[in-house]
């Protein structure tokens, strides 16, 4: 006789419990990065790694990136893959400077949304009414960003600024510190001691020279996860993404929500371009300005497994990355890699107790590989520093795009019927 | 049946569908077709596949216009622009493919689209966890579908047609994903609901499950519905008739072929998940003799695809050895395999068979990219591939316009066909057969079982394996059963009913003599 088995084929699995929720994973890894970049910035004695003024330009760069990540995000999740964030983020660039320079910042925001949107509106109508290829519209729309403005600023700009490719200066946002909280934390950081006054750096640079466009940012991640996750339109936008066809057999009306999405996403994207031109460092439209930030964007929200948290945290490592380089240049890079060393150190730990030999083994040979860089190198050529974020981007997406869930429909053009 | 007394015959008809004509570009789906459904009775429309079910019930559903008609729903005439129209109707539809998104959870996959009547919070799970009783679904609300089983996912679109307050609820090949002990699940969920007033309109070409649960039956053929019967006292080869319009096929063989010549041998065979923590496949012993048909019966996700594809070289085995007429294939490719002589039929043509945006000679070349016709040295024979096609085409009986027309434009039957055509040419010495009957018409189904037989005649060893029992039964030589990446028990074709290997497969055990337990299991489970 066959004994009897003790469960039936198809017994539902039990809800999967997860160990933390998610802000409590995004507590534990901020912790865990200010504890690394602290005891790295005591070992190596560079205590810019966490001093008040990288992290202040660290965010003035993380915008950006976050934006444009925003944008990517809410395109993706209704099924749009948007390789043309580069684009529309330069369109946004355009805008603002154009607006800025005339009628001062706000309406810099403004014009770079509404240029950005534009952009998005083009890659709405190319890929979900003519069904193009998401990655061909994407790519046309990014030549197009760079070559339309190309010429709109030497037909606008040049007679100004008698440079096609500047515009005349951009007035800037006011920006707001909290004066004696700032203060008392410009204290701890002076005295030098190990983790309180690298919490206070990076405290008193996330609280001094705040200005309006970085809380809206900021402010945008709590809100596009309210909008996306917990409304209907937010349910509809994402089941887009995942089912178009059951979206439509449920009623939802799958071309306007990618419509939406897509010029949502060019609008942020645009806003991304604002937030460049506005940055304190530069106040103007520079030819190429963005520097491949779509792109990064793109990959921060990769990162972040399409949630808007990870991609806060994907956005604040590579704004990271490049105001480490745009601050103290090569010597801190390298500072930052024997932090990666440490972090490498972890990770191989981690990876013996839970017996993955073979990952632990890879962890060990990049870490010696990188410490050796670390001894004997005084600091890293110019020439590589200022590509430090592109680098982060490499090895942080070729690490961690082992276990990422993207939407099921992403990237497939849908037809009805 | 025991409900039946439900049906109300004074009421206006729950649906009336009257001289509808639909025509698209060459062909007409739809030509005055008639249709009443009485509320509260379960009505089982038959047909085969490309008859123009799937095209009525879109028509009902508010997906397509009807070109000419006119739809009645409790007496009154209605236009339904939208499926989100038909739903006001009180008209609800359960896709044969599932319309549910995999990465959102049970509750958001039911309020989709109908936030409207109790929002996405609290409110509408409360009425989501009230619904489930209804449909026999037991799971939290939380949970992502793809945590679900077939028959759950079922249920899922079950009550996504609740939800949203359908009294009418079509349900489109709902048995094709089932076993039969879920079929029978969900024929209790039918009765029940049946009995609390809903009308179920039946889709199916099953027939022996048609007359078990309907109360009704309406045959379309060619497009127009050809009559009604009364389930209770037409037989199900009389239904087949009227529903093909001619004489039936039947899987079954004749007389035995089999040989004594070894063409496939597998030993020892094991296959651990991704992860490493449990066995897919647990020590497979299977032998293929050349003229002879062993068929793998199992409930789907026993690990029959795996065998399938670690045979075929897709997946890499753990240990364990495969040999094809004496040449050891463990350590080669895909394609080496394919050379060696094994022909495949994937069980999912979409996915593994064919290009579908290419031409069908086009699919021709696929996996014979190295061998003729196809073929040339290093280059590609395009004429050859193309003269083959056409061979194919016509053997095959492939009903298609042209071998220049893409794949995705013919029915799956004649898709199938290709398939079927393509792994039999270049002279396989073993045939490995998923479900090769799968989702294709009536028509389709006899040739791709005469040409499996002709086959076998002629020494081909085939190793098949099918969710449809009857085919399984009928076609194979020896049958074993597949439980949880182990074969559990062999069953002898000429005697074991389809309820017998159904035990079997849930691992229920047996009562028939006609399936033996393999001795390997004793000892394992003992």
């Amino acid at each position: 006789m066959i004994t009897t088995m003790e469960e039936k084929p198809h017994v539902p699995a039990a809800p999967r419990r997860k160990k933390f929720p998610g802000w409590a994973v995004g507590m534990i890894s901020v912790a865990g990065a200010v504890a690394l970049l602290s005891v790295t910035s005591y070992m190596t004695n560079f205590p810019q790694l966490t001093s008040s003024g990288t992290t202040q330009t660290a965010v003035r760069l993380m915008l950006p990136i976050l934006l444009a990540g925003l944008g990517g995000l809410w395109a993706e999740r209704a099924g749009v893959v948007n390789i043309g964030l580069e684009g529309m983020m330069i369109m946004g660039t355009w805008g603002a400077a154009w607006a800025g320079y005339q009628w001062g910042p706000w309406a810099a925001l403004v014009s770079a949304v509404v240029f950005g949107a534009l952009g998005g509106l083009l890659h709405a109508i190319a890929t979900v009414t003519f069904g193009v290829n998401h990655i061909v519209s994407g790519v046309a729309i990014n030549l197009l960003g760079a070559g339309l403005t190309k010429y709109l600023s030497t037909l606008v700009f040049f007679p100004l600024s008698h440079n096609p490719r500047q515009s005349p200066p951009v007035q800037p946002f006011d920006t707001y510190s909290a004066a004696g909280f700032a203060d008392w934390l410009g204290e701890l950081e002076s005295g030098q001691r190990l983790f309180i006054s690298d919490v206070a750096g990076i405290l008193r640079g996330l609280v001094t020279g705040v200005s309006p466009l970085t809380m809206l940012t900021i402010l945008l991640v709590p809100l596009s996860y309210y909008l996306l996750w917990r409304t209907r339109f937010g349910l509809r936008l994402r089941s887009v993404g995942e089912n178009p066809h059951a979206a439509d057999s449920l009623g939802v009306k799958v071309y306007f929500h990618k419509y939406v999405a897509v010029i949502v996403s060019g609008g942020l994207a645009g806003l991304g371009g604002a937030a460049l031109v506005l940055n304190p460092g530069q106040l103007s439209y520079l030819e190429g300005q963005t520097g491949g930030r779509g792109f990064i964007g793109l990959a921060a929200m990769i990162f972040g497994n399409w949630r808007p948290g990870g991609l806060l945290g994907g956005a604040a490592l590579f704004g990271y990355a490049d105001g480490l380089q745009l601050r103290s240049g090569g010597d801190t890079v390298l500072a930052l890699v024997y932090g990666v060393v440490i972090l490498l150190g972890v990770i191989v730990v981690y990876q013996l107790i839970k017996r993955k030999w073979f990952s632990a083994a890879a962890a060990i040979v990049v870490a010696v590989l990188l410490y050796l860089l670390y001894i004997s190198l005084d600091e890293i050529p110019g020439e590589f520093v200022s590509y430090a974020p592109h680098m982060v981007t490499l090895a942080v997406l070729a690490v961690a795009s082992q276990r990422l869930r993207m939407p099921a429909a992403d990237g497939v053009v849908y037809r009805r019927g | 049946m025991s409900s039946s007394t439900s049906v109300r015959t004074d009421d206006p008809p729950a649906v009336v569908l009257t001289g509808i004509t639909k025509r698209f570009p060459g062909v007409v789906a739809n030509s005055d077709v008639h249709l009443t459904v009485r509320r509260g009775e379960v009505h089982a429309l038959c047909g085969e596949n490309g008859a123009g079910k799937s095209t009525l019930m879109k028509i009902l559903y508010g997906m397509q216009p009807p070109d000419e008609g006119t739809i009645e729903v409790n007496g009154e005439q209605v236009r339904f622009r939208t499926p989100s129209d038909a739903i006001k109707a009180g008209i609800g539809m359960v896709h044969q493919h599932f319309m549910l998104a995999d990465n959102l959870t049970v509750q958001e996959n039911v309020v989709l689209g109908a936030e409207a009547l109790h929002g996405i919070g609290q409110k509408a799970r409360k009425r989501i966890i009230e619904l489930s009783g209804r449909t026999g679904l037991n799971v939290d609300p939380g949970v992502l579908v793809e945590q679900l089983g077939v028959a759950d996912r079922q249920r899922v679109e079950i009550l996504k047609v609740l939800y949203r307050g359908a009294k009418v609820i079509i349900l489109d090949e709902p048995t094709a994903v089932l076993v039969p002990q879920e079929v029978n699940e969900l024929f209790d969920t039918v009765r029940g609901m049946q009995a609390q007033g809903y009308t179920f309109l039946f889709i199916s070409h099953k027939l022996d499950e048609v007359r078990a649960i309907a109360d009704s039956v309406t045959v379309i053929r060619r497009g127009t519905t050809v009559g009604s019967a009364d389930p209770k006292t037409v037989s199900s080869r009389q239904l087949a008739e009227m529903m093909v319009g001619s004489e039936l096929p039947s899987p079954e063989t004749r007389e035995s072929t089999v040989t004594d010549t070894v063409v496939l041998d597998v030993k020892g065979l094991k296959l651990l998940t991704p992860d490493g923590s449990r066995p897919i496949l647990d020590d497979i012993d299977l032998v293929v003799r050349s003229g002879e048909v062993v068929g793998i019966a199992g409930v789907e996700g026993n690990g029959q695809t795996e065998l399938v594809e670690t045979i075929m070289g897709m997946r890499k085995a753990g240990s364990g050895t495969i040999t094809l007429q004496g040449n050891d294939l463990t350590k080669l490719g895909t394609l080496a395999r394919r050379e060696a002589g094994i022909g495949y039929i994937p069980e999912d043509r979409h996915r593994h068979g064919l290009l579908l945006t290419q031409p069908l000679w086009y699919n021709r070349i696929l996996g014979y990219q190295t061998r003729k016709p196809a073929s040339k040295g290093i280059w590609l024979d395009t004429d050859g591939a193309k003269k083959d096609t056409e061979r194919i085409v016509t053997e095959f009986d492939v009903r298609t316009p042209g071998i220049d027309v893409p794949a995705a434009a013919l029915s799956g039957g004649n898709q199938q066909k290709l398939v079927v055509g393509r792994e039999l040419s270049g002279d396989p010495v073993l045939l490995i057969a998923s479900h090769p009957t799968r989702g294709v018409d009536v028509g389709a189904q006899a040739l791709i079982w005469d040409e499996i037989k002709r086959a076998r005649a002629a020494g081909l060893a085939v190793l098949l394996i099918s969710a449809d029992l009857d085919e399984l039964i009928g076609l194979s030589d020896t049958i074993k059963v597949m439980l949880r990446g182990r074969l559990v028990a062999d069953a002898d074709p000429s005697t074991v009913t389809p309820e017998d290997l159904g035990s079997a497969m849930t691992g229920a055990g047996s009562t028939s003599a006609a399936v033996q337990e393999t001795a390997v299991v004793e000892e394992g489970e003992n």
